[in-house]
């Protein structure tokens, strides 16, 4: 009987169960070498077109009232150092959006899947192939409309093959990121 | 070697098929309110014997909290009345009263919704399909509860009240790749709609009280009021619990 949908009547984006979120994210990787073993200085651009679905309504009181929602990315880096090589991953998303300011909503971000590079096999690092990237961060989403955000943030970034094959250390990168986002 | 892939690729597409047909599926169930009954009601009323129904009052609550009245609500209850033909004109809030020496009757209402989105279940759930790479999504199942509870006092011009109850609660079982917001419209909708027909029935069962003619008006056309302060609500009210459907799947 309440109006649903992605924008309330005062303008202010209103996200209920089932709204949908497309989005488009690109950043830059940098490399961490955590250890001493730890060699490559992998970087490069990434993009990552993102699919969401808003599965609560918000929850909990006062700051940290915010709102669940799960979905998939599809991330694609071009590694253009040590050498120019390319990876792609598939990662299944959970986020959850911080809805007390309304327009101005941060969020923090979970996502974690499997990803195929031709990097491995040229550094001392990675061995195999395929791998698995997980990846963990924060943002900001600005609604410039009731439908629309442009989001920025920052993820850290390990890729490894799970102990599959060795060498395994992982490759570890911190990824700043801009995009924006469309709900329906 | 060929047909080993013809019959995975067979299989592969009814995989597919499955996943998106079953992923995509959401319905509703609505319990309606233990008092409904299950025959409608007709009655007949004389054009001149009708009165205006004037509302005078309308407040909505959400689990437990007072809220703004919503037109859209208002609207909807008022069209349900007009639907009974038991009055003659329907008065929405704020709006020209008949004047006091004209028999009318005067409601006043209460919608209490009851929202339970089941939130941390579907959040747990939604991690658990997304680390399954959505492969869960057809087999696990999200809900989202919805209850309303309606109360109708009806003055008469005479004084006497009479006053109407009905709930009703339903739950929305969706697969996440059939969530959408409509959904929860579409369950609000029907839960209210089942309310508002069980007060509905109600009322036309007591069609005779609100006749004009069964009734003359007092001698004195004033009409008394009582005037209190409301008490402030010390502390809030418990959420209440949505019943869960046990009503088979259509």
């Amino acid at each position: 009987m309440t109006a649903a949908g992605t924008y309330a009547a005062d303008g202010s984006p209103m996200i209920t169960v089932g709204t949908q979120e497309v989005g488009l994210t690109a950043g830059y990787l940098l490399p961490h070498r955590l250890t001493t073993d730890h060699t490559t200085k992998q970087q490069g651009p990434a993009l990552m077109p993102s699919w969401m679905m808003t599965i609560t309504d918000p929850v909990g009181e006062g700051w940290n009232r915010g709102q669940v929602s799960i979905g998939a990315e599809a991330v694609y880096i071009e590694f253009r150092e040590p050498v120019l090589t390319h990876g792609f991953g598939f990662t299944p998303k959970i986020k959850y959006t911080f809805v007390a300011l309304d327009q101005v909503r941060p969020y923090v971000e979970f996502a974690g899947g499997p990803f195929w590079t031709d990097l491995a096999g040229r550094i001392p690092e990675e061995s195999s192939r395929f791998n698995f990237v997980l990846t963990s961060g924060f943002g900001l989403s600005w609604f410039i409309t009731p439908q629309t955000s442009l989001n920025v943030g920052y993820r850290f970034h390990h890729i490894s093959n799970a102990g599959t094959r060795y060498p395994n250390l992982g490759l570890n990168a911190s990824l700043p990121f801009g995009g924006f986002s469309f709900y329906f | 070697m060929t047909s080993q892939l013809f019959r995975w690729t067979i299989l592969g597409f009814i995989g597919l098929a499955t996943t998106t047909i079953v992923g995509c599926t959401r319905w509703i169930d609505v319990i309606p309110s233990p008092n409904s009954r299950q025959e409608s009601v007709t009655q007949t009323i004389p054009n001149n014997d009708r009165v205006p129904f004037v509302m005078e009052g309308f407040r909505m609550m959400q689990n437990g909290s007072p809220r703004n009245p919503s037109i859209e609500i208002e609207q909807r209850i008022l069209n349900t009345v007009q639907e009974t033909r038991l009055f003659s004109t329907l008065v929405p809030l704020g709006g020209n009263s008949p004047s006091l020496d004209e028999k009318m009757v005067t409601a006043r209402m209460t919608f209490d919704e009851t929202i339970d989105p089941h939130s941390g279940a579907a959040a747990w759930k939604g991690f658990v399909i997304g680390a399954s790479m959505f492969l869960l999504s057809p087999v696990i199942e999200l809900d989202y509860g919805y209850a309303a509870k309606t109360s109708l006092e009806i003055e008469r011009w005479d004084g006497q009240v009479k006053r109407y109850d009905a709930q009703s609660a339903g739950t929305v079982h969706y697969h996440l790749f059939g969530a959408t917001p409509m959904m929860i419209d579409e369950l609000k909708g029907q839960v209210a709609e089942a309310c508002l027909m069980d007060l509905m029935d109600q009322l036309v069962r007591d069609t005779g009280f609100y006749m004009a003619s069964g009734t003359p008006l007092p001698e004195s056309a004033i009409r008394t009021v009582t005037v209190k302060a409301r008490n402030p609500l010390l502390s809030p009210a418990p959420l209440s619990v949505v019943p869960v459907s046990t009503a088979p799947t259509p």
